[in-house]
């Protein structure tokens, strides 16, 4: 995305007066090695399978996607990001086809069996009780490596 | 997103994201981000180029290769977009006063026979390409632009799914309309161009030409969560328009 200067005035002034979550303290988890990792992919683009419930505008909750699915909706509450890119290929918004080929090709060790969706238009401190959740859950899978990606 | 890497970062995952804003990056400072010259929408870039988004992942991934943080890096290709605005955006001009809308019955007609004539289409695309992001709102397709009309007319129907209110199910409707529109187009065409095809869905159908009506109808609504969503431009595309609605500072989300 183009800096936020360069934007038209509307986008500009919304995202300027945004206000960053103040972080406390920093972490850094030391990475395995590249042929190790196990990976899995945490949205923002609100997608869902097909008959999950709608995420609400300002959700908190996150939904699952599991490794194969690929029958979802967006019930993302913005309007302002091209959907036609993920009318034509998935992978734009979530790569895991390019994963499992990566993983294929030995470029990473594996690909989680679930990845996360959460609205990306809900406030990222209301998300903690959430995101701990989904830790939890990655745990579990013995994830070690979070790929972030938003829409 | 950046906040949410410092929570997984924090429980022993190592994170690593690729990001649009890249001032609340600098801001927020994640352990691990490659900044996306891109449009919004489109964060593994380029549809149906594998390689390309490998190459978006590989270069966010080896960042897991660094021994401290935080870390942002650019990425090297950029995308480039139409006056720095990150999506299709309305025309500032085309707002539609009430007094001005005509007859909902006729314009619904015609939405209805433009849809149609473009269904065959659809469920071709629907075959061949295996998936659809049309469903958010579990209604059949014959039954989006009764729904819509509805709202056009000053009505306010009752919900017909179970659990969802009517106006937060306008708007999965009005995003599934859009979505049979651009899908038929895209396959039909063959095209991958996010303003010709916001142009030619609201400029130029009668389907944007109802959706607009909604919109006028919404903005003079008793019914404060409409005449929100519409100022808001949640039913919309006005976010990256060069000014605001009229009469509304900052399209609505002052």
């Amino acid at each position: 995305m183009v800096l936020v200067r360069d934007m038209p005035a509307v986008g500009r002034g919304f995202i300027e007066r945004l206000e960053p979550p103040d972080i406390k303290n920093f972490y850094w988890t030391k990475p395995s090695p590249k042929n190790s990792r196990k990976v899995a992919v945490i949205s923002t683009a609100a997608v869902s399978k097909r008959g999950d419930r709608p995420f609400s505008w300002l959700a908190r909750d996150h939904r699952v996607i599991g490794k194969n699915d690929r029958d979802l909706v967006m019930t993302h509450v913005a309007v302002e990001y091209d959907r036609t890119a993920w009318q034509l290929d998935i992978n734009t918004i979530l790569p895991l086809d390019r994963l499992d080929e990566m993983a294929k090709d030995n470029e990473i060790g594996s690909v989680a069996e679930k990845h996360y969706t959460f609205m990306g238009a809900a406030d990222p401190r209301d998300m903690e009780k959430s995101a701990l959740e989904v830790s939890s859950e990655m745990k579990k899978e013995a994830v070690d490596t979070v790929f972030l990606v938003p829409v | 997103m950046c906040g949410l890497a410092h929570i997984f970062e924090s429980q022993g995952f190592s994170t690593v994201l690729v990001g649009f804003v890249k001032e609340h990056i600098e801001i927020i400072k994640p352990p691990r981000a490659l900044w996306l010259n891109f449009p919004m929408g489109r964060p593994l870039g380029k549809p149906n180029n594998p390689e390309f988004q490998k190459k978006v992942i590989r270069t966010a991934f080896d960042l897991l290769e660094k021994s401290s943080g935080p870390v942002l890096d650019d990425f090297s290709e950029v995308i480039p977009v139409r006056e720095g605005r990150m999506s299709y955006a309305l025309p500032v001009s085309l707002v539609y006063k009430v007094n001005q809308l005509g007859n909902i019955d006729k314009l619904a007609e015609q939405v209805q026979m433009e849809l149609s004539n473009l269904l065959p289409d659809y469920f071709k695309a629907l075959q061949n390409v295996g998936r659809t992001t049309v469903g958010a709102s579990e209604l059949e397709i014959s039954e989006f632009v009764p729904f819509i009309s509805e709202f056009a007319k000053g009505n306010k129907p009752k919900s017909p799914r179970k659990g969802l209110p009517a106006i937060p199910l306008l708007k999965l409707v009005v995003e599934d309309l859009n979505a049979v529109y651009t899908e038929t187009r895209i396959y039909k065409d063959k095209i991958d161009d996010f303003e010709m095809l916001g142009k030619w869905f609201w400029e130029e159908t009668h389907a944007g030409k109802l959706l607009l009506a909604v919109e006028a109808v919404s903005l003079e609504s008793k019914d404060q969560v409409l005449r929100q969503i519409a100022s808001m431009s949640l039913l919309t595309p006005r976010f990256w328009s060069e000014g605001p609605l009229p009469g509304i500072s900052g399209s609505g989300w002052t």
